[in-house]
């Protein structure tokens, strides 16, 4: 009898999300565990990852073909042989075979570029002037918030500064404005304008190859659900959980192609890795920071309203107040917009039931997109948790308390009035 | 020509309370959206009809009924009855149109509703004082049916205080008609008598004092208007846009009617206490409004903001003021009856009315961004911005008055950026700002729903950019109406009474010529 009053598991938390951190504790997700939490969050996977399949092929193509073509109108008009491009991770020829589908542009998502919304098959050229695309804009916003957070991703931007980087860059400069005397005058005029240029551009291929991976990740969790083998939330979550341990060493790189000649400005060697140069840096500056929209707050600096140090900033779609999507100064609309395309019908059906069904779709898609990314974030906790913590059923006191501690952490960030968590945990927030 | 608009409505508000109970509501609608549609019909075909170059009454029906009373069954039309018969005819079609379609008791709501519309109409077009005064007061008692059954809260206190007090209105402007006969030393009742009649001017101006205060309770003026806040918001939004919109009117027409038609010696004296009476009842309006935390309160008090440009207007009576103040009381019964519109709509959707509550409704996709556009452009134009009916409206009064009694005319200027003031006040607390996460799932608004806005917004804009298809119908009428003060002008100095109010209605009264001369 004496044994039962030796504490053998953890007293409940006191924390304010005590029910979360101890849902966490039991490999489940911050996200609960419902039928229609799970049908929404794999029907946004779905509906994500086809413009995901394109923006992944357009960041490849500007970072390796357009590079630094001084007025790249025709940047999001990507060529054949990226469409066709096959993913490292579908396809018969993949390094490792994620997806079971094929490893070119998705169908849906070649059938809405050649007859878009209109649904009237028309040059490449009038879709795009009359509106009727991928907003890419989207992507090359994610891009620059990765950018522009530099402290999220210290070796890899501690490469963009050295010397070896400097170079390499300087050679591609150079080649890709051979005998453009205007452009190579300026250049030397003013070398950091062109340097800083591939800086960014380095960071179109990072990001172009971090949703290489999740697109075909969220194309298979879809499949999968439709086979009727996902059929929990934290299931959902583990299938990414693993998904993010086989891809992790994934090298991140930047070749550029210049005349055919490929020029590497970031090579392979460098040993960069999907998981903690492109994966992390990513969840921190788009799902938590990016930046205040326009819409809703000011940047009057009297005002101090946005805050003055990058890490306190938390406008990511972890906090994001999708109820203005649709509004002006509201950069999350174009996501919602291009969702929009490619929902599957059961979610369809399901906004028909809500709301106000077909007019606010793109709001209530929306708040399940935030639904979803709460569940990925809750992946990479589980997934940081594996990497540097302690397995969920370790017998050892002290083991289990670091990981309480560890993700009383990760939940202290959500304390925040504006953090969404409270209100997912209610199905009715739609 | 003129009966129908009487009888159309009265025989219809029979019918429809004769329809089979088994109808549903929506279908008892429909019938009453057919019969005020023939009425709104009929009165389009009497603007082809109207002789804009006479500036007498037109169209004359008469037939006698209790002549030993003076009492005659006596119609005629002029360019003031016609604006008011047209406000009249539409509002009706726009407030059955804006009704719910589930209402309770449909078909007593629609046959009391068109009983109003057909009362009205007779008040507008009667040439008989006992006439006018009979239908004045029948109105009355639907009326106080309309509030107190498909009322909101205190739906009780609101119609009994209407009744009390619009029945004292009836009871003084009654007193006023009977004294107005018997000291012309007939029983005739007719209009024509009782303007020919020679009243002493003593006499006059207790006639006319004891009319200003029956009518100002009408308008309402202060310090008679306190029935109307509780009214308006208790009301349901098409009741609200009939009292607003046409009942209101009843007033302002009685006064320059009755007052300005049958004492105008009379009212040359008054005119600058009416002058600035008007100007102080924009500037209370105003500033109450500003003090208000429901819209809709906001919107009743705008209401008595503007019916005092009306009276500022009718006191200068120049042409041109004249002109304005008939203009006016039409295109405040459009943006009014708009206004309310809306502020029901938005009522109906979101649940609720008070500033500190309501936020974000301009949000496209789960607001309500149409009804806050277009509650935007009525606030603009209520408010007197140019290019909206409003502004035109206003800019006829200032104009007309400016050089009789300019510093009532300033105040009145200075009302409308008041006016400006609150309703930015309510577009930015309603339409701008944030939705609630927690409470933003409101209904849609359908587009049957928003299609009397679309009605009244178009005229709104319409008649602000093309004024002259406002404005000409009533000229004849108003020059007619300025002969009038002209002739008690040169009666008052035979009395050479040389008093201030004199010297002042002199200059008003040359200025009303020039300014006639350059409208015409």
């Amino acid at each position: 009898m004496t044994a039962a009053t030796l504490p053998t598991t953890l007293p409940p938390s006191t924390h304010e999300f005590a029910e979360i951190i101890h849902r966490l504790e039991a490999g489940g997700s911050m996200l609960p565990d419902t039928p229609d939490n799970l049908k929404q969050i794999i029907g946004i996977y779905k509906a994500y990852a086809v413009p995901m399949d394109f923006y992944w092929r357009d960041l490849l193509y500007i970072a390796e073909q357009v590079f630094l073509n001084p007025l790249p109108a025709f940047k999001y008009f990507i060529s054949q042989e990226y469409l066709d491009r096959p993913n490292a991770y579908a396809g018969d020829d993949a390094d490792l075979r994620i997806w079971r589908g094929g490893g070119d542009a998705h169908p849906e998502l070649r059938a809405f570029m050649e007859k878009g919304e209109s649904n009237r098959k028309l040059p490449k050229l009038l879709h795009h002037l009359w509106h009727d695309r991928v907003n890419m804009e989207f992507a090359e916003a994610c891009m620059r918030a990765m950018f522009w957070h530099e402290d999220i991703n210290p070796t890899f931007n501690a490469y963009l500064d050295s010397d070896e980087y400097r170079q390499n860059s300087d050679r591609a400069i150079r080649a890709y404005f051979k005998g453009n005397l205007p452009m190579l005058g300026l250049y030397k005029l003013f070398p950091d304008m062109f340097h800083e240029q591939v800086k960014q551009m380095s960071y179109y291929a990072n990001l172009g190859l971090f949703w290489e991976v999740m697109a075909p990740v969220f194309f298979e969790m879809s499949d999968l659900y439709d086979e009727g083998k996902l059929t929990s939330v934290p299931e959902a979550m583990d299938f990414l959980v693993n998904g993010i341990f086989a891809i992790a060493g994934r090298p991140i790189y930047h070749h550029v192609f210049i005349r055919g000649e490929c020029y590497e400005i970031i090579p392979k060697s460098q040993g960069f890795t999907w998981l903690y140069e492109a994966a992390l840096p990513y969840v921190e500056a788009v799902f938590y920071r990016t930046e205040p929209f326009r819409g809703t707050k000011s940047y009057n600096a009297q005002a101090e309203e946005v805050p003055l140090d990058q890490r306190d900033f938390h406008y990511g779609i972890l906090y994001a107040d999708v109820f203005p999507v649709g509004s002006a100064g509201i950069p999350p609309t174009l996501l919602m917009q291009d969702m929009l395309h490619f929902l599957p019908n059961y979610l369809i059906e399901d906004y028909h039931k809500h709301g106000r069904g077909e007019d606010d779709i793109l709001i209530q898609l929306g708040i399940t997109f935030q639904r979803s990314m709460y569940n990925v974030t809750s992946a990479v906790i589980q997934a940081l948790r594996t990497a540097l913590l302690y397995p969920l059923d370790d017998p050892n006191l002290d083991h289990l308390k670091a990981n309480r501690q560890f993700f009383e952490q990760q939940i202290d960030r959500f304390k925040r009035p504006e953090a969404r968590l409270r209100d997912i945990q209610d199905q009715g927030y739609r | 020509m003129l009966s129908p608009l009487i009888w159309i409505p009265t025989l219809g508000a029979v019918l429809i309370a004769l329809l089979p109970s088994k109808l549903s509501p929506a279908q008892v609608r429909s019938v009453a959206l057919v019969i005020s549609g023939a009425v709104l019909l009929w009165t389009i075909g009497l603007f082809t009809q109207f002789d804009l170059t006479t500036a007498s009454f037109q169209m004359r029906e008469f037939m006698p009924w209790l002549p030993m009373l003076g009492l005659n069954y006596d119609l005629a039309i002029d360019g003031l009855s016609l604006m008011m018969i047209a406000l009249n005819s539409l509002l009706t079609w726009i407030a059955i149109y804006s009704s719910v379609q589930n209402k309770t008791r449909p078909r007593f709501f629609y046959a009391l509703l068109l009983l109003v519309s057909g009362g009205v109409a007779g008040a507008f077009l009667a040439q008989n004082l006992l006439l006018f005064f009979l239908l004045f007061e029948i109105v009355l008692v639907p009326l106080y049916f309309l509030i107190s059954i498909w009322g909101g809260e205190k739906r009780e206190y609101a119609a009994t205080k209407f009744l009390l007090y619009t029945a004292i209105a009836g009871a003084l402007i009654f007193a006023g008609f009977i004294g107005t006969v018997w000291l012309g030393g007939t029983l005739d009742f007719s209009y024509e008598q009782a303007a020919k009649a020679q009243i002493p001017l003593s006499a006059q101006v207790i006639l006319l004092s004891i009319l200003l205060v029956g009518f100002g309770i009408k308008i309402p003026l202060i310090p008679f208007h306190t029935w109307l806040p509780d009214t308006y918001v208790t009301a349901s939004p098409s009741v609200a846009i009939m009292l607003g919109g046409v009942l209101a009117k009843l007033g302002t027409y009685g006064l320059f009617r009755f007052g300005l038609g049958l004492f105008p010696d009379a009212w040359t004296l008054l005119a600058p206490f009416l002058a600035i009476w008007g100007a102080s009842s924009v500037m209370y309006g105003a500033i109450t409004a500003i003090a208000q935390k429901d819209i809709k309160r906001m919107v009743a008090y705008s209401s008595i903001g503007h019916m005092g440009y009306v009276l500022l207007g009718g006191a200068a009576f120049t042409q041109l003021s004249l002109v304005g103040a008939i203009s006016q009381m039409v295109s405040h019964g459009l943006i009014l009856a708009l206004l309310f519109h809306l502020v029901g709509v938005v009522e109906a959707k979101v649940g609720t009315r008070q500033l500190d509550q309501l936020n974000g409704l301009m949000n496209p996709l789960r607001g309500l961004p149409l009804v806050s556009a277009l509650l935007v452009l009525s606030g603009m134009a209520s408010a007197g911005i140019p290019g909206l009916v409003g502004f035109v409206t206003e800019f006829l009064v200032f104009q007309g008055s400016y050089s009789v009694y300019p510093i009532p005319t300033l105040l009145c200027v200075v009302g409308t950026g008041l006016t400006a003031v609150y309703f930015v006040i309510l577009i930015n607390r309603t339409c701008f700002g944030r939705l609630d996460n927690q409470k933003a799932y409101y209904d849609k608004v359908a587009a049957r729903e928003q299609v009397p806005a679309f009605i009244l917004t178009a005229l709104v804009v319409i008649l602000g950019l093309q004024p002259n298809w406002l404005v000409h119908w009533s000229e004849a009428t108003s020059q007619r109406l300025v002969g009038l003060t002209t002739t008690a002008e040169v009666n008052l100095h035979q009395a050479s009474t040389s008093s201030a109010a004199l010297s002042s209605a002199s200059s008003a009264s040359s200025a009303a010529l020039s300014s006639a001369d350059s409208v015409s």
